[in-house]
C-alpha cells in the first residue's frame, strides 16, 4: 500500500500521482484531502484508493474501474459520470450524487443532498440516511435505494430504473407513480444493504416512471408516420 | 370585390393558429429562424484604394491558421482554416452525415463535433480532429470517448433554443441511437436545459476543472452559450477559465425546436460577436480568451466579417448540411411527395423524412447520402469559402485573416451600425 499525503500538492500533482500509481496496481491511501474538489477524477484501472478525510466537488468522478473508500463527507457530484467500479462514503453527500452515473455501485453512509442520481444511467446508487429533493431527476436507466426519507418531487420525469424508499416521500414528481414491490427485487435490496453492513429490514415504497411523458399528446401530420 | 392581406394576418399566421387549435400544443420544426434581423449582408468590407495597397488576391500567401483554446491547454486546436463544423448530433443526423462531414473537416484540416447523443464510432474514425460536447443531458457521455477528444466544448446554450434541451422526435430515437442515449425506443427525447451536476458559474469554474484533471490539462475547454445576454455570460464563462467561447446566435439552425423558441429568443449574430468581444476586452482576456461565433455563417463573406468583428474562429451548421445536399433535389428524392414542400423550403428535420438521407433515420432515406462524396462535398465546400476569405483579406492589404478588423467594415443600414458598432456608410458616424 502506498500513502500519498495530499497535503501541500496541487489538485494536479495529487491526480497525477494517483493515475501513476493506479496504472501501476498499487493499492492508494490519500491522506489530508483538505476538503478538495476534483480528488480520484478520470482514473480507469482497477485499483483501490482509500481517501481519509472529506472531500469536495466532483470526488472519484468519470471513473471506470477503481474502488474509492472515502472516510468523511462529500460535495456536490460525488461519483459523477461514474461507468464501473465502487464507491463508498461513510458520512453526508451534496447535491447531485451519482449524477448520470451508468454502471457500477455508489454507497452514502449518511444523507444526500438534492437530485441525488439525477439523469443516471445505470448502476446502482445507494443512501443510508435521506434525500433531498428530486432525487433520480430524469433518471434513466439504473436503481436507487434510500433507507430513509426523500423530499419534495422523487422521480421526476424519469424514463426508467426504479427509485425504492424505505422512509416517507415528501412527494412524487411529475409522472412518477408508486408500484408494488417483488418478494425477489426486495430481497435483492435487502442483499445489497447487507452487504454495506445495513441489516434493517425496510418496507420500501418503488418509485417508478408512469410513462405518460413518454409522448408528445398530438402530432401533426408530417410527424405522424412511424419509419 | 376587395381583396388583400393583412401586415398582422397573413395566411401563414392564420395557418399557424389553425394548426394549433387541433395541435393542442407549440409547434416543433427544424431549420432556423424565418425573421429577418441584421445580418452580415448588412455590412461591406472598405477594401484598399490609395491609402493601402491590395495583395495579389489569386497568389500571395496569406494565413488562415487558427488556434483555439490556448489559454491553458497543452494541446490547443490548430486547425488550417478558422471555419470548423459544429455540433449536431447523431439522432439528429443519420451516420452517414456525421461521418461525411468528421472526414470533411479532416481533409481540409479543420474539425467537427459530436452533439447530443454521444460519439458515434465513425465520425471519431473519420475525423482527424474532434470536438466532445458535455451536454446537460450527458446521452451516451463516456470518459473514454473524452479523453481521446481533440477539444471539449461544455454546452451551456444553443442559438437556436436557449433556455431548453435539445429535442428528437420519437420516430428517430430508435435503435442504436436510443441505445446510445440509454432511452426507451421511440420515445420523444426531451433533453435536460439544466447540467445535473453544476448550476452556476461558480459550480461552471470547478466543473471545467474536473475536465481538465480528466484529460491532464491537455486539451482546450469550450463553453457554448446561446446568444442573449452576452456581455454577461461571456465574463462568466471566461472568469470560469474556459480556452474558448462559443457565442451561438438566434439564427443557429437545429435539428428540431419548438418554433416559439426559433422565432423568439436569443440576439443575432452581429451584436453577439461585438458585445462578445467587448466582454473579453474588458476583463483583459480579448485575444487570450478565443472567440468563436456560429449561427447563420453562409460563405467565406459572412466569416471574414464575423472575424473583423473580433472573432476568431467560426462554426458553421446548416451550411455544413447544405454542402451535404439539404434542400436539394437529387435522382432519388420528391420533397413535394415526401414533405410536402419544394427542396429550397424545407425544414422538416424534425420528421425524420429527409428527403436527401441527412436528418433522418429510415434505413432506405439514409442510403441516399454517400458519405464519401459527401465528404468531397463539405471538404470543397470549407476550401471555398476559407479560399473567399484569404481572397476578401488580401483585398484588404492583409496576408492574415486574424489581422481582420471593425476598421475594415462599414455598415449599410443604421441598425447595422449600431449593432456591429462600425460607421454608417457615407458618414463617419456610429449609431
Amino acid at each position: 500500500m502506498v500513502i500519498v499525503n495530499a497535503a501541500g500538492l496541487t489538485t494536479r500533482e495529487l491526480n497525477g500521482r494517483l493515475k501513476e500509481l493506479a496504472a501501476s496496481g498499487q493499492e492508494i491511501t490519500v491522506l489530508n484531502p483538505h476538503v478538495g474538489h476534483n480528488i480520484a477524477v478520470g482514473i480507469f484501472e482497477s485499483c483501490r484508493i482509500q481517501i481519509t478525510g472529506s472531500v469536495g466537488y466532483y470526488a472519484a468522478s468519470l471513473l471506470d474501474g477503481p474502488e474509492v473508500a472515502i472516510d468523511g463527507n462529500a460535495g456536490w457530484a460525488l461519483g459523477e459520470n461514474m461507468m464501473a467500479g465502487k464507491i463508498t462514503l461513510t458520512k453526508d453527500a451534496g447535491a447531485s450524487v451519482g449524477s448520470t452515473m451508468r454502471g457500477g455501485e455508489l454507497f452514502v453512509g449518511g444523507n444526500a443532498g438534492a437530485r441525488a442520481g439525477i439523469s443516471m444511467k445505470g448502476g446502482t446508487l445507494i443512501v443510508g440516511g435521506n434525500a433531498g429533493f428530486l432525487t433520480g431527476f430524469m433518471m434513466q436507466k439504473g436503481r436507487i435505494i434510500v433507507c430513509g426519507d426523500v423530499g419534495e418531487a422523487v422521480g421526476d420525469s424519469m424514463y426508467e430504473g426504479a427509485i425504492y424508499v424505505g422512509g416517507e416521500i415528501g412527494s412524487l414528481g411529475t409522472d412518477a407513480k408508486t408500484e408494488e414491490i417483488g418478494e425477489d427485487e426486495l430481497l435483492d435490496i435487502l442483499a445489497t444493504l447487507e452487504s454495506h453492513g445495513i441489516k434493517q429490514r425496510y418496507t420500501f415504497t418503488k418509485v417508478v416512471s408512469a410513462k405518460k411523458l413518454y409522448h408528445f399528446d398530438s402530432l401533426e401530420r408530417l410527424e405522424k408516420t412511424v419509419i | 370585390m376587395v381583396m388583400g392581406s393583412s401586415q398582422l394576418w397573413p395566411p401563414w399566421v392564420m395557418e399557424d393558429i389553425h394548426a394549433k387549435s387541433e395541435l393542442g400544443r407549440y409547434r416543433i420544426r427544424g431549420f432556423s429562424t424565418f425573421q429577418k434581423v441584421t445580418h452580415f449582408d448588412d455590412l461591406t468590407f472598405l477594401s484598399t484604394g490609395l491609402t493601402r495597397f491590395p495583395l495579389e488576391g489569386y497568389k500571395e500567401r496569406c494565413n488562415t491558421r487558427t488556434v483555439i483554446g490556448a489559454r491553458y491547454a497543452e494541446n490547443p486546436l490548430v486547425l488550417d482554416t478558422p471555419i470548423y463544423i459544429s455540433g449536431m448530433s447523431y439522432g439528429a443526423l443519420s451516420a452517414n452525415a456525421k461521418t461525411a462531414l468528421g472526414k470533411g473537416a479532416a481533409m481540409v484540416g479543420s474539425a467537427s463535433c459530436t452533439g447530443d447523443g454521444g460519439q458515434l464510432p465513425s465520425e471519431r474514425e473519420a475525423a482527424d480532429k474532434l470536438i466532445y460536447q458535455v451536454l446537460p443531458s450527458r446521452y451516451g457521455f463516456n470518459p473514454h470517448h473524452l479523453d481521446q477528444a481533440q477539444a471539449i466544448e461544455i454546452v451551456v446554450g444553443q442559438g437556436a433554443k436557449p433556455g431548453t434541451g435539445g429535442l428528437l422526435m420519437g420516430v428517430k430515437v430508435l435503435d442504436d441511437i436510443a441505445d446510445m442515449r440509454d432511452l426507451p425506443q421511440g420515445i420523444d427525447q426531451r433533453s435536460p436545459a439544466r447540467h445535473p451536476d453544476w448550476l452556476g458559474p461558480d459550480d461552471l469554474a470547478v466543473k471545467i476543472e474536473q475536465l481538465r484533471e480528466a484529460t491532464d490539462w491537455r486539451i482546450p475547454v469550450h463553453v457554448k452559450l446561446g446568444a442573449c445576454r452576452v456581455g454577461d455570460d461571456v465574463k462568466l464563462a471566461a472568469k470560469a477559465g474556459a480556452d474558448a467561447i462559443v457565442i451561438d446566435s438566434m439564427v443557429a439552425g437545429t435539428g428540431a425546436s419548438a418554433e416559439v423558441l426559433i422565432e423568439h429568443s436569443g440576439i443575432p449574430t452581429v451584436p453577439a460577436i461585438v458585445m462578445a468581444r467587448e466582454a473579453l476586452r474588458e476583463l483583459g482576456l480579448y485575444g487570450k480568451v478565443t472567440l468563436i461565433a456560429s449561427g447563420g455563417i453562409r460563405n467565406g463573406a459572412d466569416a471574414a466579417k464575423a472575424l473583423a468583428l473580433g472573432a476568431d474562429a467560426v462554426a458553421i451548421g446548416t451550411a455544413g448540411l447544405i454542402a451535404l445536399n439539404c434542400n436539394k433535389e437529387i435522382t432519388e428524392s420528391d420533397f413535394e411527395s415526401e414533405v410536402g414542400v419544394p427542396a429550397g423550403f424545407c425544414h422538416h428535420c424534425h420528421t425524420g423524412k429527409c428527403p436527401v438521407g441527412i436528418a433522418t433515420q429510415n434505413p432506405e432515406l439514409t442510403k441516399r447520402l454517400d458519405p464519401d462524396e459527401a465528404a468531397e462535398r463539405v471538404a470543397n465546400f470549407l476550401n471555398s469559402m476559407t479560399m473567399e476569405m484569404a481572397l476578401l483579406t488580401r483585398s484588404l492589404g492583409k496576408s492574415d485573416v486574424h489581422s481582420l478588423e471593425p476598421e475594415d467594415l462599414a455598415a449599410l443600414t443604421i441598425e447595422a451600425s449600431a449593432m456591429a458598432r462600425v460607421p454608417l456608410v457615407g458618414t463617419n458616424k456610429v449609431y
